[in-house]
């Protein structure tokens, strides 16, 4: 994981999160893992391609991702249902797509996959050799992790 | 009040801006892609269109350009989460008049709308 990838994520899910929920979060210790991402209750995946590639996963608990989808929305969501998977989805396509505008700006021109979603806690996700750097924050709704597991496609940096 | 058209793929993304809209005292049509788009302000003819880019089966560009045929004076703001440069020049070229770049900000999306609609 190159050391250029970490505030790019930093820096656009602090903004994103900070504009959506009128707080800025709380950032966590920045790490690295190598070992299989263990899904919490709801996950959002992007995939990047380009300069880089890889995916990125927002991992949060089912209260955290409704609580942010209602103060989003202005309205209460009792359930974590199409409506609200769609919104957690689309924070996971806004922060990404900020990041990739950085990454663009550091030499890394990239595009994204549509946003999918895990829902559902304790499924086994390997990204295999490459490891995820992983950004714990503080809402208060709750926590969210921020897994990047990218790596440096020197090809498609050459061809941009 | 003005008749507006949201299109965007995200269902949360469209319902809330829509919501946003209607709460502020306009009409609002929406649409999912860029198809539904062309085929709705064919039929509504909306004052002004918030348009996302990424979308399935025609993207906002794509649409933007069809719109323009369909009306050469239609007043068009493309949304995105991306904000590459690239993508604000062909926008632009192709007629877009605003570029509104997402995450959601009130603010931005009433002045934009405010631009479009004194054009």
């Amino acid at each position: 994981m190159k050391a250029e990838f970490i505030n790019p994520f930093l820096q656009a899910a602090t903004q994103v999160l900070e504009s959506e929920l009128g707080a800025a979060p709380q950032r966590g210790t920045i790490g690295l893992q190598r070992s299989a991402y263990t899904s919490n209750e709801v996950t959002a995946v992007v995939g990047v391609t380009g300069g880089v590639s890889g995916m990125v996963l927002f991992s949060m608990a089912e209260s955290t991702a409704r609580g942010m989808v209602g103060v989003m929305m202005g309205q209460d969501f009792p359930e974590f249902d199409a409506l609200a998977q769609s919104g957690i989805a689309e924070i996971g396509n806004v922060v990404t797509g900020r990041a990739a505008v950085l990454l663009a700006e550091a030499g890394f021109p990239s595009d994204l996959a549509p946003p999918m979603l895990i829902v559902g806690k304790g499924t086994l996700l390997s990204t295999l050799d490459v490891q995820r750097l992983v950004i714990p924050l503080e809402t208060e709704f709750g926590s969210i992790e921020v897994q990047a597991a990218l790596k440096e496609n020197a090809s498609a940096r050459r061809a941009a | 009040m003005a008749k507006l058209m949201v299109v965007d793929e995200a269902a949360f993304m469209r319902l809330r801006a829509c919501k946003f809209l209607q709460d502020n005292g306009h009409e609002v049509v929406q649409a999912e892609n860029g198809a539904e788009a062309v085929r709705q302000y064919a039929e509504h003819r909306p004052d002004a269109v918030l348009m996302d880019i990424t979308m399935p089966e025609m993207d906002g560009l794509a649409a933007l350009k069809e719109i323009r045929k369909l009306d050469p004076n239609a007043r068009v703001a493309m949304v995105t989460a991306m904000g590459q440069q690239a993508i604000v020049m062909e926008a632009l070229k192709a007629g877009a008049k605003d570029f509104v770049l997402k995450p959601f900000q009130p603010d931005r999306v009433l002045g934009a709308l405010q631009k479009l609609l004194a054009a």
